[in-house]
């Protein structure tokens, strides 16, 4: 019975980021190509934060919000083949309060999610990898993890 | 009339009204519209909460995931208070769900200030105001109309909640009242027009301290609880049992108490410190999220269940369906269906309620009456529970399940027929098969033969 409560909050997410959000951060509905907005998928930048190897970086994230919405987490991607080791190869970030069944509450809104996932990059979860190439690295080659990142932050310059 | 000149006032700060942080529920970010209180303590609207809820297993508070199984009613206390507080807001909450109630098809209890002069009217005909009107004329009216409105708050729950109606004590109602000079400055300076009689323990009668709302929606001191050792709380109005031990403090609504009547707030929190202390030794470990914990287990296992509900033989679960008095969903153990309501949402008893309680009304306004006859209806099986047999190997004759084995059958002998054919004809001479072909005419299954 899901009886349109998505877009609702949705909408009040939108206003109440709108007032207040993080500094560095952007979140915004996509625009589709006739000019309308898509409540269902939003558009997101995180910002490395300051003092750690992702300053720099103001990585583009994509929320893909479904009907089910807020009973169930939305999706978060970051582009394809994104260097994290909770990221899987096809950009979805694993992460346990975005798991319905593990850490999700409805409760917890988009700015929280963002900021997570903000903390989730400098500190990667070695319990539970998503991906070979930055979990071998993050375990047995600090050095060269340290260079990927920062690598990986200036890939992706403020204003992109 | 009266409502007008309110309506006035509010207009010119509708915007701040809008904008107040206080009573949003945390799953539509608007504001709360016919609250209901988690045992957790946790508010959330009556919808947001139901859409939220797993109707497989145990839901899980959508604030701070503490496990429940049962649905709570609404807190009409807080549904009064909001409905004061925030006149303009509230109305709009309520067309808005109104025309999504009517979208889906379900509808949430209505208790309307009409309703409330209806149900009233038949049950008190002397109460004819109704509680929004009558709380704002004048001072020597305004005590008389706050003990209306108390006795309203409790009679419409009774009717609510227990079918019977009990007379109403108002008493101490109005006792306080008196002790409480408050309501008028409040009343005189403050747009949202609340008072502490807004906001009293359905127990003690004062201003509510360390708020506590039970499954049934009546809200107490922590304090006023009382807590038989062996048994189950059980309502002072309503006289339900409260599944799960103690609820927690409903925080939102202490904070909210403790800013607005500060005074009084405080000298009920000097009055009521040495009862504290000693609650706090007798029951530390009961009103802990572990005793809500052992308190589900317990009730399982009262049953004859054990987890995963969905996964045992023999467990009685009826997915998607809840209690409609109670509230538990799913229901665990026996099932009482109602044959005459018409509405689509059905109507369900789970076992103990349909041999103890009265049969009024629904969880989301069907039509109920004590009239309808109810019939036993056994768990529909779910393909994810058949499942789950066959991989734990729980598969037994004469379970439900045996269904599943009658389908392989069904399934599987056009593919026998065939073989049965091939047989025939290897071993035996052609003269045989017409014979085979008598067989397939007769099973009617293989269209080429």
């Amino acid at each position: 019975m899901s009886g349109g409560i998505a877009r609702g909050r949705l909408t009040e997410e939108r206003k109440a980021w709108r007032k207040n959000h993080p500094h560095g951060f952007v979140a915004k509905p996509e625009a589709t190509k006739d000019g309308s907005v898509n409540l269902m998928v939003w558009e997101c930048i995180i910002p490395g934060k300051a003092g750690t190897d992702w300053e720099g970086g103001y990585f583009p994230l994509t929320l893909y919000f479904s009907e089910d919405y807020p009973s169930k987490p939305p999706k978060c991607k970051f582009p394809q083949g994104f260097f994290h080791p909770n990221v899987y190869p096809s950009g979805t970030v694993c992460l346990s309060i975005l798991n319905e069944d593990n850490g999700w509450r409805p409760a917890i809104t988009v700015k929280q999610i963002l900021v997570g996932i903000q903390d989730l990059l400098d500190q990667p979860n070695p319990a539970d990898p998503a991906q070979t190439d930055g979990y071998q690295l993050y375990i047995q080659d600090p050095a060269e993890y340290k260079k990927r990142v920062r690598q990986q932050a200036n890939q992706y310059p403020p204003n992109l | 009339m009266d409502n007008q000149a309110v309506h006035n006032i509010v207009d010119v700060d509708m915007e701040l009204e809008e904008t107040s942080d206080s009573f949003l529920c945390c799953i539509c970010l608007d504001l709360l519209y016919k609250p209901i209180v988690l045992s957790c303590g946790h508010i959330s609207c009556f919808w947001c909460v139901h859409k939220s809820m797993n109707n497989l297993c145990e839901s899980h508070c959508p604030i701070c995931r503490h496990t429940y199984n049962h649905f709570p009613s609404i807190c009409l206390m807080l549904h009064l208070l909001l409905s004061k507080m925030y006149p303009i807001a509230y109305k709009r909450r309520e067309e808005q769900i109104l025309e999504e109630e009517k979208q889906m098809g379900f509808f949430s209890p209505q208790f309307d200030s009409h309703s409330f002069e209806a149900l009233l009217g038949k049950e008190f005909g002397h109460l004819g105001d109704s509680a929004q009107t009558s709380t704002r004329v004048q001072e020597s009216t305004i005590k008389r109309g706050i003990g209306e409105n108390m006795e309203q708050l409790g009679s419409v729950s009774l009717i609510l909640n227990n079918g019977t109606t009990i007379p109403v004590q108002t008493t101490g109602g109005t006792v306080s009242i008196m002790e409480n000079n408050s309501p008028q400055n409040k009343l005189n300076g403050d747009r949202k027009q609340i008072a502490v009689t807004d906001v009293l323990c359905s127990a003690c009668k004062q201003l509510l301290i360390h708020p506590v709302a039970l499954n049934c929606g009546h809200v107490y001191c922590e304090t006023c609880i009382i807590k038989p050792t062996d048994k189950q709380i059980r309502c002072q109005i309503c006289r339900c049992l409260n599944p799960m031990g103690c609820p927690k403090v409903c925080l939102e609504l202490d904070h909210f108490l403790e800013e607005q009547f500060s005074k009084e707030y405080a000298s009920r929190k000097d009055a009521i410190q040495p009862k504290e202390v000693q609650l706090n030794r007798e029951s530390a470990t009961t009103c802990s999220i572990e005793a809500g914990k052992l308190g589900f287990i317990a009730s399982l296992l009262r049953t004859g269940q054990r987890l995963p509900m969905w996964a045992d033989p023999h467990s009685k679960v009826h997915i998607g369906v809840g209690c409609d008095y109670c509230g538990m969903c799913p229901i665990i153990g026996d099932r009482y269906k109602c044959k005459d309501c018409v509405e689509a949402i059905g109507f369900d008893l789970c076992g103990d309620c349909y041999n103890t309680r009265s049969k009024l009304p629904g969880r989301f306004n069907q039509q109920h009456t004590p009239e309808h006859r109810l019939e036993l209806v056994k768990p529909k099986l779910v393909i994810r529970h058949v499942m789950s047999r066959l991989v734990t190997g729980q598969l037994e004759n004469g379970s439900p399940a045996f269904i599943l084995a009658d389908d392989i059958f069904e399934d599987g002998s056009p593919v026998n027929l065939p073989g049965d054919v091939q047989e025939n004809t290897s071993n035996d001479s052609p003269a045989t098969v017409s014979n085979t072909e008598n067989i397939i005419d007769q099973n009617d299954s293989e269209p080429t033969g």
